[in-house]
């Protein structure tokens, strides 16, 4: 394993409990910039506890190693580890009701990038990321997630990514609530923070049980995890052979190898 | 009739009103107003276990009692509304201010009877039938320090009319204000009322605004209590004439020490009227509220369609507020719906908005900002509505 010191998100031998009870038993992965890693595995595996844990839920425990460009993560607060680079496009959003779109997302991005974009251009930023993602214009003027439907968080939630452009992204389950379209647009936003359109390769852990969004993403790694462990780590072809056998197989194996 | 057992603070008021304008009351009838005053409770004789002030004892100081250190300044309007001072109003259109003045339910309410035995500092508003007046009419009421003043609002729309009045307290130090407001709509008249109190240290803001919809009128009645060491208010709505509809919203937000006391009543008395009340409320630190929402919808009010909602937000352990909702219902083809909460701030919106860089602190004072809004978005004039979020905003900091 390369140095903690080195550029990527690197997560070393992570262990998380919550109430006690542990979830995650040791994760090591290394998600390089401009790379996308795919997380699968069955419901109840510990893939969104692993999402929660680094970005730094308060009721997560969690020990081990996360480091991002060679940043301790583990050490910050959430919202320091938002500004070293860190996003999570949440499976189930919060709604803040009162809290406009807009006014949101412009005070994240001065957040994340202080001073770096005068209003006017700040503005014009939003609705071409609007336009790209299928969003209406009056969804600037809603109040946080509050009464928007499924898909809407998603697209909500890609918007947000867009915009502050991270250096890392964590996506759990965004494809699901999504129809093709949203797919599409969501898959072409990975693309073109993947390639360096924004200024950084951004690196992604796309976290999902089913392959279909990476029809749309390809991966260059996907691991498997079942019961807070990953338990293969392959290619491409990986996710594929998931979509025909399911987890079974590879459960099988786990557990002929422990 | 003051009686020999009256203490001699009670006695100075009587002595008092006869140095008030005789042609806003008389003697006789400011005497009996004084009475009431004494003899009403104003519903909130209960402290409750949060609950240590005893707004029945809250009494003005005869000497502190003053007309002319109370300047209302009213400006907007556009010319197109009579907007003048009380002693005006009754020598030059009496009889227009005959047809609002006591017609509500204000001169029997105690903090009402108060204000009406001492008439006389106030403003007359007048819309003409079929009038829309665009211009937002603005009434400023101050209380000079350690003064006592009884700021008194009329307003008569005539059928068809449209207007917004928007009333503003103030009070120094050690003041004490008892404020009124009477409205009285015309058929199909639309009125949109908010009044503002961001009364200083130590000051006590009693209040009670009533409304009253002609057929078919739209009234809208919204009150921030912002300010002072003890604010209680009553806002009131009957329904008299079928087919109107209101809103009735309230925001408050003590801190501090600060006492505030919000009852809110809407009282349907005719048929397939509609009404709204939505009332968002905070405390921090030692601040305490208690918010009271009654509906109520008379047997014959049949198609009656009121909603309640009121949620309130805990923002220190020693910070309380009590929330009762009261629905009486006697018909039985009517809507009635009303939802309460009461909670501290919600961990996963404050987790969430850091994982998008936005500090604990930061993420604090956005989301409960953002919990007043829905109310607050209602409230008339854009000048209104950020001086109400700059106030919120700055007892967060």
């Amino acid at each position: 394993m390369k140095p903690m010191s080195e550029k990527g998100l690197r997560v070393a031998g992570l262990r998380c409990s919550v109430a006690g009870t542990e979830i995650l038993k040791g994760i090591d992965l290394t998600v390089e910039p401009g790379s996308v890693h795919a997380l699968m595995g069955p419901n109840g595996s510990g893939k969104s506890t692993l999402a929660f844990s680094l970005t730094g839920h308060p009721q997560y425990e969690v020990t081990g190693k996360v480091f991002l460009d060679g940043e301790d993560l583990l050490a910050l607060a959430p919202d320091k580890r938002a500004r070293a680079g860190l996003f999570l496009s949440f499976q189930y959003p919060a709604a803040i009701p009162g809290v406009k779109v807009a006014n949101f997302l412009h005070a994240a991005r001065q957040a994340v990038r202080p001073g770096d974009l005068a209003p006017a251009k700040f503005r014009a930023l939003l609705l071409e990321k609007m336009d790209q993602l299928g969003i209406d214009p009056s969804f600037m003027g809603r109040y946080l997630n509050d009464g928007f439907s499924g898909g809407e968080k998603k697209r909500l939630e890609m918007l947000q990514m867009a915009v502050l452009a991270p250096k890392y992204a964590v996506l759990d389950e965004t494809d699901s609530g999504l129809d093709v379209d949203a797919l599409k647009d969501v898959g072409a936003s990975i693309g073109a923070l993947r390639a360096g359109e924004e200024g950084g390769e951004t690196g992604f852990l796309i976290i999902t049980h089913y392959p279909r969004i990476l029809q749309y993403v390809v991966p260059d790694v996907v691991h498997v995890m079942i019961d807070g462990r990953i338990v293969k780590t392959g290619g491409a072809g990986l996710a594929h052979e998931i979509e025909r056998e399911g987890y079974d197989k590879i459960r099988e194996e786990s557990a002929a190898v422990a | 009739m003051p009686s020999a057992a009256l203490a001699p603070s009670a006695q100075g008021l009587y002595e008092r009103l006869a140095s008030f304008d005789p042609a806003l009351g008389g003697l006789a009838e400011r005497s009996s107003a004084l009475d009431r005053f004494f003899a009403l409770s104003s519903g909130r004789e209960r402290p409750g276990r949060y609950w240590r002030v005893d707004f029945e004892s809250i009494l003005p100081e005869a000497a502190a009692l003053t007309t002319d250190g109370a300047l209302a300044v009213t400006s907007g309007g556009d010319g197109r509304a009579i907007v003048c001072d009380l002693p005006t109003a009754a020598r030059e259109h009496p009889n227009l201010l005959a047809r609002a003045l006591g017609k509500t339910n204000v001169p029997s309410t105690k903090f009402g009877a108060l204000a009406t035995a001492f008439l006389q500092v106030g403003t007359f508003v007048y819309v003409p039938a079929d009038r829309a007046v665009d211009e937002p009419i603005v009434i400023a009421y101050d209380a000079p320090a350690g003064a006592a003043i009884c700021p008194y609002t009329v307003v008569l729309a005539e059928r068809g009319s449209r207007a917004t009045i928007v009333e503003r307290l103030t009070a120094q130090t050690g003041s004490l204000v008892v404020a009124a407001a009477e409205i009285v709509l015309g058929e199909s008249a639309s009125i949109e009322y908010a009044a503002i109190q961001t009364a200083g240290e130590g000051a006590r803001v009693l209040s009670s605004r009533s409304a009253l919809p002609g057929r078919d009128a739209g009234i809208s009645l919204y009150s921030a209590e912002l300010g002072g060491a003890i604010a209680a208010g009553d806002l009131y709505v009957r329904f008299e004439y079928p087919g109107a509809q209101a809103r009735v919203g309230a925001v408050f937000f003590p801190t501090g020490t600060q006492h505030v006391d919000v009852v809110s009543t809407v009282d349907h008395q005719a048929a397939d009227a509609s009404s709204e009340t939505l009332v968002k409320s905070a405390a921090r630190e030692h601040g305490q509220a208690r918010f009271l929402g009654n509906i109520r919808i008379a047997p014959h009010a049949q198609g009656s369609d009121a909603r309640l909602r009121d949620d309130a937000l805990l923002l220190s352990p020693d910070a309380h507020v009590d929330s009762v909702p009261a629905l009486e219902i006697g018909a039985n083809d009517v809507k009635a719906y009303h939802g309460a909460t009461v909670g501290a701030l919600d961990e996963e919106q404050i987790f969430y908005m850091q994982t998008r860089g936005i500090e604990r602190d930061a993420a604090e004072r956005t989301i409960a900002l953002g919990f007043f809004e829905p109310a607050v978005e209602h409230f008339p004039t854009k000048a209104l509505r950020d001086e109400i979020r700059a106030t919120i905003a700055a007892k967060l900091q």
